[in-house]
């Protein structure tokens, strides 16, 4: 650490504040012991986080415990997952009261997240030794609603999200292993209790899995009563790195920062041996230790996929000999049709990466490289510092636990547009593929068949309106975050009006690409308060159908203008020029110099964009 | 045994880790009183990084009784010789 530390101030002095800042995250661990996180911690407050274009968050925890340690590293978390958080903290064991009162500090915070901070030490429920099952579900049962009232008063009185803790199992137990036969033991009660918050979670709640948490860390060294008994820290110290890592990962999936894509490496990364080498025959795939560890982490990495990570190859490999497992070894479990993109060349990875993230339409921070090549991942962090790399361990058996340790792929939700995102993805890349065959530009998009479905928000969609709301970066003109519980209100409220679009062609199903949210301001005007855009579908005449569906909408609703806005980002520089491409006029002065006002009259004549797509009437 | 003045110097690097001064120094009267940021938070963070750096356990009560760094020593003295 000591060394470390030096180091750290010689690449402040010597090169800036961004790269000691990746130094010092390249260097954390979530494992590390409680003084040397808090040693990361003191040199990242060293850092000017001004150039880092951190994106601010405000954290409102309401602790049983003592906490003011664990905020320090959860900060610095934060800072690693891009935000520069702020805090509020309950007073010790005041969560009722604090959400309660109206006028608690609480709400004039204005949070982002509300984190319930509790442990097993607040669930109170009194089973009685040989209660039936049902006296204990009804217990539990209505301990959870207790929690859900104040789940329900946060969401009713903030825009905030909100995570609870479930249950950490306690490491002492009365009636021995007995407890986990019989529906009144503790541990049943708990683990009953953790069940029934996950079951009865309502939209805008996330449940926190500190039970899982516990157990990764060893509930023998979770529970540290001295601490307990002494300042009130519910588990030990040394668990405080592990556990802001993990609620650090997941904010940052809340707030649409969740990695999308994994880009693997494929000799002694897929399978052992080197295929240009070794032959198909050669490489070590199915059979012997390493062959079967190299099955279960292709297993582990098409799983991955299933759910929605896109998968991407970055290979120095003639394209043929790469390719040549995925077709014709019997214990390959990834297909060529699971890789979205297939770089196989000599040129430098960091190059590679950087096409691929081009291609995909995705950010550099959105990126995994998994590669058993030191002198690779060095190379990459050097020249693209946003990638995430995991420090592969030397022994294949240990990839997939490597990669898992990492929780890179948090997610809150799950829709049908996950489960075949990679899906689209590759198809996408076959459409640019096939574009090229095309020269003229109107006669390709005909080509396509592209069909749109238009309708106003339902339930059904909320989860992927949602997601789409809150990870759109680029095509997002005021990347304004709703949470489900605030998208429900806009559509139950007269004043606004929603549409989202999804979009069929030859190639396949892109599912809900986009979605508008309009604000009626008065019987003129008509406001375009979110826009967003999956990249997916860009330049497709997509934001084209979206407009001539805009004119038709407020010219039936009698509406003589349509106005909006362009709220520049550091990621949406692509739409800067939209509304201007789109017919609108650009109000004179600008106030901000990020922002711009537009405004598209709706009283000339016909004025509808050409485009390629049919417009559907119903799904 | 572990010498006193030993166990003195290797404290007063703890000491300046924690508080993030290198010119820091303790000696037997040391008090909380006489370092700004030694509150009852860099408390536990303070005698955490003492038993890591010694390798010993300091039970809840010591934690609460430390109550300058002479007592610290004795105890840590007392501890690495038992």
């Amino acid at each position: 650490m000591k060394k470390l530390k030096i180091e750290f101030k010689e690449i402040i002095r010597e090169k800036g504040h961004k790269e000691a800042f990746d130094f010092l995250f390249q260097n954390s661990n979530p494992e590390l012991d409680y003084p040397e996180q808090y040693k990361l911690y003191k040199l990242f407050n060293s850092i000017s986080c001004e150039s880092l274009r951190l994106k601010k968050i405000k954290i409102a925890i309401l602790p049983s415990c003592t906490v003011d340690h664990f905020v320090d590293i959860f900060k610095f978390c934060l800072a690693g997952e891009g935000f520069d958080a702020e805090f509020f903290v309950a007073e010790f064991d005041t969560i009722d009261q604090t959400i309660l009162d109206p006028n608690s500090g609480l709400y004039s915070f204005e949070p982002d997240v509300v984190w319930i901070f509790t442990n097993y030490r607040d669930v109170k429920i009194p089973a009685d030794a040989g209660a039936s099952a049902e006296e204990v579900d009804l217990l539990v049962e209505e301990s959870v609603d207790g929690r859900i009232e104040l789940w329900k008063t946060i969401l009713n009185r903030t825009d905030a999200v909100v995570l609870q803790n479930n249950a950490d199992q306690p490491l002492e137990r009365v009636f021995g292993n007995f407890e986990s036969n019989v529906p009144w033991g503790n541990v049943s009660v708990l683990r009953s209790y953790n069940m029934t918050l996950a079951r009865k979670t309502i939209s805008g709640v996330t449940i926190f899995d500190l039970d899982y948490i516990s157990g990764v860390f060893g509930k023998v060294r979770w529970e540290d009563s001295r601490y307990w008994y002494h300042s009130k820290h519910a588990f030990s110290m040394d668990a405080i790195g592990l556990l802001a890592f993990h609620a650090s990962r997941l904010i940052a999936s809340i707030k649409g920062l969740a990695k999308k894509c994994l880009v693997l490496d494929l000799d002694n990364t897929l399978w052992g041996g080197v295929i240009g080498d070794d032959g198909l025959n050669g490489i070590k795939l199915g059979n012997g230790a390493i062959g079967e560890a190299f099955v279960d982490f292709q297993k582990y990495v098409k799983k991955l996929k299933d759910r929605g990570v896109i998968l991407a190859v970055c290979s120095k490999n003639e394209e043929a000999n790469a390719k040549l497992p995925f077709e014709k070894h019997p214990d390959m479990q990834l297909k060529l049709d699971d890789i979205a993109i297939f770089v196989a060349n000599w040129d430098n990875k960091a190059e590679n990466i950087k096409k691929i993230a081009d291609s995909l339409n995705i950010g550099l921070n959105s990126i995994v490289f998994v590669d058993d090549n030191p002198v690779e991942r060095n190379l990459v962090r050097e020249f693209l510092p946003e990638v995430s790399i995991p420090e592969l361990p030397e022994d294949p058996v240990d990839y997939k636990s490597c990669l898992g340790r990492h929780s890179y792929f948090e997610t809150i939700s799950f829709s049908n547009e996950d489960e075949s995102r990679n899906d689209m993805y590759r198809k996408n890349y076959e459409r640019k593929k096939f574009q090229q065959t095309f020269t003229d530009i109107s006669g390709y998009l005909k080509s396509l068949e592209m069909e749109a479905i238009v309708q106003p928000f339902d339930d059904f969609h909320l989860p992927r309106i949602t997601q789409l709301i809150n990870k759109s970066n680029q095509f997002n003109l005021t990347t304004i975050r709703y949470s489900e519980n605030d998208v429900l209100k806009i559509m139950k409220d007269n004043n606004f009006a929603t549409f989202y679009f999804k979009l069929k062609d030859r190639f396949g199903d892109n599912g809900l690409i986009s979605l508008l949210i309009l604000n009626k301001k008065s019987s003129e005007e008509l406001y375009i308060d979110t826009w967003v855009m999956s990249c997916r579908v860009l330049s497709r005449g997509m934001e084209e159908f979206i407009q001539n569906e805009l004119i038709a909408f407020g010219k039936q609703e009698g509406f003589s203008r349509i106005s909006a806005k362009y709220i520049a980002t550091s990621k949406n520089e692509l739409v800067k020029n939209l509304y201007h491409k789109l017919g609108f006029t650009m109000e004179k002065e600008m106030k901000d110099p990020f922002v711009s006002d537009w405004v598209y009259s709706l009283e000339n004549g016909e004025n509808e964009c050409k485009v390629f797509i049919k417009r559907m009437n119903n799904t | 045994m572990a010498e006193r003045n030993e166990v003195v110097k290797k404290l007063e690097g703890v000491f300046q880790d924690v508080f993030d001064d290198d010119d820091l120094q303790i000696q037997d009267s040391t008090t909380a009183d006489d370092i700004d940021e030694w509150d009852s938070l860099m408390h536990v963070t303070l005698v955490i990084s003492i038993e890591k750096s010694f390798g010993l356990t300091i039970n809840a009560s010591e934690v609460a009784e430390f109550e300058n760094v002479g007592g610290m020593i004795d105890l840590i003295v007392r501890k690495l010789n038992s």
